[in-house]
């Protein structure tokens, strides 16, 4: 790239190295009030076009926000029409005369009830959840590697796929394999599952 | 080539830009004492009045673009607080028609149903947003593991975040009580028995929860207040910091290591 010479006469400036001169009118040109007096060569004021890329910074005001102004939409949308196509439950008052059989916790507990069904209770109800809230709150401070992506980091993501997978199991079949007696059932002979 | 120069009325954002009705109401003594930045020309105009603007504070003025995208957070967070948003909003409708009485629970949530407008159907809301709210919170934190979000600068908005967690659950599990119907009452039976497997303390901890040995008239005024007031004090104040640590750590350059990113 040749270096930019100081503009020497006025008839260099609309010029670009290698162009035919721009050829200006004899009546100024004006735009809204403004005369025009030169044109400038080089780049276009708002700089190269290019594709943007992904660390670019950008304004959150709109960019992000309408992104959340529609999650928070279809979030609404969701909950009003599962709203009006299922009632929530109410069953007969509260009798504690009558256990009913069998009797549920809600179904976000219903892996640690799956477990006591398998362990001592110290095991299932106390060790097991307090490991997991401890290894949940430790967890960053355990994992120090500064790598983001999941296939370098296999072993945090093996051990937390395989805690996932577990309890998640464990949640769908305490909530809907369970029957009296928390014998096993299949959900589409007897449904016990309650929300 | 000339373009006609017509003479138009200056513009007080200057003599290039057009400005319509909302500009010059933000351009006005009281506008200004309002907006405080109120030009919105320039990049740097629009993020001063982001800057000073109240409803805008919980955001960053400007972040990466990639991470604003759909698929670096699925929107999870926002989720769970517009969930949070709906459940607030209806359960305050619905403790208008409500008394945290054996007696009176069980026929008021019928009455809710039968007789009060809407009844059914926010209490429909209330009851789905509370179960959505859950699973949105759990594929949050599942989202901000795989996606490493909780590596430094940012352990402690995990922590943060596994208090959120646990306060969810209780919220929910306190609402649970609520209808006094059989569903409610064996549930909160059943999950207040795995407090009692502490040692030492556990069956002390059961009857500071129940106000008894069994659930009855006090567990349910004692998951009423937890429910409408202690709970909803805490997560709110709580997601609050949550939030202000998103913004302040959305600003900071995260310590990476990609060989191959």
């Amino acid at each position: 790239m040749p270096e930019p010479k100081p503009p020497t006469a006025e008839a260099d400036m609309p010029t670009t190295s290698g162009e035919t001169p721009v050829e200006l009118s004899p009546t100024p040109t004006v735009i809204r009030g403004k005369r025009v007096l030169g044109v400038v060569p080089g780049k276009p004021v708002a700089g190269e076009r290019k594709e943007p890329a992904d660390d670019d910074m950008v304004m959150v005001w709109p960019h992000l926000l309408v992104r959340h102004a529609v999650a928070t939409l279809a979030t609404m949308l969701v909950v009003l029409i599962i709203a009006m196509l299922f009632d929530a439950p109410l069953r007969d008052v509260a009798n504690p005369t009558l256990t009913p059989n069998p009797e549920k916790a809600p179904w976000y507990f219903a892996a640690l009830q799956e477990l006591l069904a398998h362990f001592h209770p110290l095991v299932a109800g106390v060790l097991i959840p307090g490991a997991i809230i401890v290894g949940l709150i430790a967890l960053p401070y355990i994992d120090r590697s500064t790598y983001l992506q999941p296939k370098h980091r296999k072993v945090a993501t093996t051990a937390f796929t395989a805690f996932i997978i577990i309890w998640l199991i464990l949640t769908i079949v305490g909530f809907a394999f369970r029957g009296p007696n928390w014998g096993w059932v299949w959900p589409w002979e007897e449904w016990h599952g309650e929300l | 080539m000339a373009v006609t120069d017509k003479e138009t009325p200056p513009s007080p954002l200057g003599p290039e830009v057009e400005s319509d009705v909302f500009d010059k109401v933000r351009e006005t003594s009281v506008g200004r004492s309002i907006w405080r930045a109120p030009r919105r020309v320039t990049p740097r105009d629009r993020a001063a009045s982001h800057w000073a603007s109240f409803a805008l504070h919980i955001y960053p003025v400007k972040m990466k673009r990639k991470e604003i995208a759909f698929r670096y957070s699925w929107y999870l967070g926002v989720i769970s607080t517009v969930l949070l948003g709906s459940l607030v909003l209806s359960g305050l409708y619905l403790m208008f028609f409500y008394v945290p009485s054996p007696n009176q629970a069980y026929s008021n949530v019928q009455t809710l149903q039968t007789e009060v407008a809407f009844g059914q159907y926010v209490r429909n809301v209330h009851r789905w947003s509370a179960h959505l709210m859950v699973l949105a919170v759990v594929a949050h934190m599942t989202r901000v593991f795989y996606r490493g979000a909780y590596k430094a600068p940012r352990e402690f908005n995990w922590v943060i975040g596994v208090v959120l967690l646990m306060l969810t659950l209780l919220m929910s599990f306190t609402g649970y009580l609520l209808p006094w119907d059989q569903l409610a009452y064996w549930a909160i039976t059943v999950g207040t028995e795995m407090a009692a497997y502490v040692p030492f303390v556990g069956d002390s901890t059961r009857e500071m929860m129940l106000g008894g040995p069994i659930v009855g008239a006090s567990t349910l005024l004692r998951f009423y207040v937890l429910h409408v007031a202690v709970l909803p004090l805490m997560i709110v104040s709580i997601l609050m910091i949550h939030l202000w640590r998103w913004r302040k750590d959305s600003m900071l350059e995260v310590e990476r290591n990609e060989p191959d990113a």
